[in-house]
This record gives structure tokens, sequence and C-alpha cells, in this order.
């Protein structure tokens, strides 16, 4: 039997004036698939998310979450549908606490006092129940990042949108991070991972697609990805062999 | 432990009560509210600025909905307020109608103006929100001016005359009239907190601060923001239909006033504390009898002397404590504790 394709991609575009943002580009996401989206500043990976979430209208082309056309929806509308998004930059709300803002996204499908129950219950397997009452606006960069995790984790999506999450996780919070992927995975939860940090995408990941100003350049395995000539000149800069850190 | 069982099995939702403190001193507070006119003229000047202080409490807290929980900060709550009082003032005089079903038949004329609205406002925010809803009130007022033969134009209209009547919302004494303002501003104020700590005020709390961040985690930001206009405008409308019986008579330009109810409602949730329960209220009490201690005292002695003594205390007010009056009281207390603990 073969995989489900839970999202499936052709011919995505985006113009902003006379830039090509997103230029026909053209994927599948398979259920409880962790894809990465890499390539470098511009490539047009942000605007990607924009798009699949509805932030952004498409100029052309079609996006299909579970067999549902969503180009056009608002992002309201394709988070119901089962597929939300971080922020590059973490947009919290910065003037309530972590709880309250983890307890919103569980407002999606509970109403607020087992929302809140709910919200515990994720800061708890996130590692963050003991700052629940902290205000959002004193919290950390990587503090942050996991509170939007967790928001985004409250909605109860199918499909995951993780943009630059580990920027700023020190080596064992990425650890962490990334434990917390592989046990998110095992749930059947579908995630898409833009991120620079190349020894986590190549570890997380079954498959990786490339961006550069715009357009897709490469799609396979980390291994493919990390030796293809055109990924190599554009973003890479050598061939990656695993024994170097951050991009 | 699965996502979705760590995510499905949410508790069942606990009964939550208000600490018991907050509640015996707003019980002694209502308890005081209601004693206070068994000692004051029926009739006199003292119960009519606090009955209006009760009114306009109540119209600030209608729009704190909008302008606190949303911080949309509406600058035409008048218009809302002029349809409550001239449909029940109209259907009244014209058909005989109670004004009770007069203020029904206000707030849903108010609630489908606000539906309206909401489409050209719904992108808008800051200065532009403000801008057309000022737009909005105004143009309530030419229509009530040109169309004189069913509002009575410029000249105003006045409520007509009925003997002593609780169906007919009409008395000869104040004290009816307070005791009907404290209930509004009960029920607006429990209205107003049930929203805020609620789905709603949540969701109306990350709308204010991240809009985008907000629908991608599921919330339609139309839908909410629709809702509290559409609450604080039903709300502020059968309002208006409370002022007009108090006041017996009204023009357009009093009731769709921009500075007289437009601006004054803002102000006293402003001046109290925005987006806080209690702030209309402690700004209500606190502007309304400034305007008439300053009217009082200065009125007499040079053109625009009050108004501008008024307008310096509030210009102070709000450059010591943007966050308005509550929560320099509460520095107050702090301090007085701090150094009582010494």
């Amino acid at each position: 039997m073969s995989a489900e394709t839970i999202l499936q991609v052709r011919g995505l575009s985006r113009r902003f004036g006379g830039l090509t943002a997103v230029n026909d580009v053209s994927f599948d996401l398979t259920r409880g698939e962790v894809l990465g989206l890499i390539g470098p500043n511009g490539a047009g990976k942000t605007t990607m998310f924009n798009l699949l979430v509805g932030i952004h209208r498409p100029s052309s082309g079609s996006i299909r979450l579970k067999g549902t056309e969503t180009s056009g929806l608002k992002p309201n509308r394709i988070a119901k549908l089962g597929m939300t998004k971080t922020f590059q930059n973490v947009a919290l709300f910065q003037e309530s606490s972590v709880l309250d803002n983890v307890l919103t996204g569980a407002l999606l499908h509970h109403p607020v006092a087992q929302a809140r129950d709910a919200a515990h219950e994720m800061l708890r397997r996130v590692g963050l129940d003991h700052i629940a009452g902290k205000l959002a606006g004193d919290l950390s960069f990587p503090e942050r990042a996991r509170v939007e995790v967790a928001r985004a984790l409250c909605t109860r999506p199918d499909i995951l949108l993780l943009d630059e999450v580990m920027a700023a996780l020190n080596a064992v919070e990425m650890e962490e991070f990334l434990a917390l992927v592989r046990d998110l995975r095992k749930d059947g939860l579908t995630i898409v991972v833009v991120e620079h940090h190349m020894q986590a995408i190549m570890t997380m990941c079954d498959r990786i697609l490339v961006l550069n100003f715009g357009g897709l350049i490469a799609e396979g395995t980390p291994r493919e990805v990390a030796h293809h000539p055109a990924v190599v000149e554009a973003y890479l800069g050598k061939a990656y062999t695993g024994d170097h850190g951050a991009h | 432990m699965s996502l979705s069982s760590s995510l499905g099995n949410a508790g069942t939702p606990s009964l939550r009560t208000l600490p018991c403190r907050p509640v015996l001193l707003i019980a002694a507070a209502l308890g005081m509210a209601g004693l206070v006119p068994l000692g004051l003229d029926p009739q006199g000047y003292t119960l009519r600025v606090l009955t209006l202080t009760l009114l306009f409490a109540a119209m600030a807290q209608s729009w704190n909905i909008v302008g606190g929980l949303a911080n949309q900060i509406s600058l035409g709550h008048a218009g809302f307020f002029g349809i409550g009082a001239y449909t029940s003032t109209i259907l009244l005089r014209d058909l005989g109608v109670s004004p009770w079903l007069g203020m029904i038949a206000g707030m849903g004329l108010a609630g489908l103006a606000a539906a309206i609205l909401s489409v050209p406002t719904f992108r808008l925010k800051g200065h532009y929100f403000a801008l057309v809803t000022l737009a909005f009130g105004e143009v309530m007022r030419v229509i009530a001016n040109s169309w004189s033969s069913v509002t009575g134009g410029p000249v105003g209209i006045s409520v007509p005359f009925a003997p002593n009547s609780l169906w007919m919302f009409q008395y000869n004494t104040v004290r009816p009239y307070y005791y009907v303002s404290l209930i509004a501003l009960v029920l607006v104020s429990v209205v107003f907190w049930r929203i805020k700590t609620g789905a709603l005020g949540y969701r109306l709390r990350a709308i204010k601060e991240n809009p985008d961040a907000a629908e991608v985690i599921g919330i339609d930001t139309y839908r909410a923001k629709l809702m509290a206009g559409l609450v604080s405008a039903v709300l502020t409308a059968a309002l208006g239909t409370v002022y007009a019986q108090f006041s017996y008579f009204f023009d357009p330009d009093t009731i769709f006033g921009v500075a007289s109810i437009s601006v004054r409602m803002a102000l006293i949730a402003i001046v109290g504390g925005v987006s806080l329960t209690f702030g209309p209220i402690v700004g209500a009490f606190f502007i309304i009898p400034l305007e008439e201690i300053s009217n009082a005292a200065l009125a007499g002695r040079a053109a625009g002397l009050s108004a501008f003594v008024y307008g310096a205390l509030l210009i102070a007010i709000i450059l010591v404590k943007p966050q308005g009056l509550l929560a320099l009281f509460g520095d107050l207390y702090k301090r007085l504790r701090k150094e009582s603990s010494r």
C-alpha cells in the first residue's frame, strides 16, 4: 500500500511586483514525513510557508491539503483543516502568559477550561510547564520558540511548518528539540522544516527540497542533496559531509 | 504518550470561582450603591449626576469591548447610542410602543449597522479605523438632522409624557433611573467580564497582539472582531434608550456628538484603565463629577476656563499614568504596603 499523500503542491508561484519570490514549485508530502526546505537567504522558503498556510495568496498554482484545495483560503480555515506554522521571528502574544499563549492555540478544538488543561499538558510535554505563568515577552529566544511550537501543536495539526525554530538553540536544547520531533513523528505528525542548521536538517529529515531564487533546484534524501552539484554551488559551498555544525 | 492523547483527553472543566475577597468587595460596593439614593433628594442634582455617571460608566464599558479587548479605537459609538435613543423614542411617539420593546428594536438596528460597518473597517486598524468610525457617527448625525419628518431634525425630539410606569419606562423622579442605570452598568460589566475571560477574550487579545499569528492558529479574526463589535454596538444602543427616557429630550447634535458621546466613552475607559473590567467605572466616577465640579466652580469666571482645567487634568493623568487610574491606584497601594512593612 502506498503512503498517503497529505499535501500536493503544483506549479506554485508568487510574485511581488516584478519580483518572483516563489517560481513554479511542485512537490508532494507524505503523511508522517519530515521534509526539509533549505536554500540561501531570500530563496523563498518563508514565502513558501506563507503560501501554504494562507498568509499570502498564490499568483498561480494549486495547494491541496488532504484532497481539499486551499489556495485562496484564509489561514484560520487552513489551520482548521490541519496545517499551521511557526514564525521565523517568533510571533508570541507578548503581553500574555506562556499558558495563555498555548491555551489560545487549544481553543481551536476546546472550550476555555479544557483548553487550559490541554495547554498544561502540552507545556509539560515540551518541558515548559515550570514557566507557564511567565509573561511571553520576558522569555529568552529559545524559550519563546518552544512556546510557539507548543502553541502550534495545541491546534492538533496534521502538518506543522517550523520556520527556523532551532536558531539560537545550544547543543543540549537542540538534542531535546530533535527528540521532540522524533516523538511527534511517532504520533503521525507531518513536519516541514526550514532551517539553516545543516546537521539538524540532515539528522531529522527524510527528504529535502532546495530552493534558490524562488525555484526548486534539487530534491532528494539528505545524502543525495548534500552532494547535488547545484546545491553545493548555490548553498553549501562544498559537499556536506556531516563533520561541521551550523551552516 | 501520543500527540492525540496528550491533546484529546483534556480534563473536564473545573468550577472556577472568583476569589472570596473581591466578591465581597463588589457585593459591598453594590450594596452601598443601592443605598446611596435613599439619603439623597430624589429630584436633586447630586442624584442626577450620579445617574449620569453610572450611565456613562456602562457606555464606556460597552466601548471597552471593542476599544479595550479588540484594541479597535472607535470614535463612532455615538452612532449606535443615537440609533437606540431615536428608535425607541420614535416608536413610542408614533406607535405608543413601550420603550423596553423599542430598546430591543434599537439594539437590532444597531447590530445591523455594526455588521454593515464591519465590512469596510475589517482590515483597518489604528487611526484609519478611528477615522472611519468617526465618519459613521457623523453620517448618523447628518441623517438625523436631515430626516426631519421622522427624527424631528435639528429641533430635536421629546419623549411623550406618560404617568409613572415601569412598562412605559417613565418616572417623575430621578431615583428609578438611577437604579436602572446601576443595573445596566452591572449587566454590561458582567457581559464584558464574561467576554474577557471567555474564548472570545483570548481570541481578541491574540488578534490585538499579532493578527497573523492569531489566524494561523485557527482564529477567524473577522468573526471575532465582528462579534465584539456587534455586542458593543447592541449594548450601546440599549443605553441610548435609557438615556432618552432619562433626559426626555435630545437632538442630533447631542445624541450623536463626537465630543459629548463618542470621545467621552473612549476617554472614560482610557482614563480609568482600558481593557480592565473596573477601568470604565473608575474613569466615569472621576470624569463625570470632575466635569460637573469644574463647570460649577469655574464656568462663571471666564469663558472656557472650566474646559481648560478639565482638559489639563486629563492630560496630566494620561501623561503620568497612560495605563489609567486603576494602574495608578495599584502603584500607590503597592508603595503604601511597602512603606508600612518597613
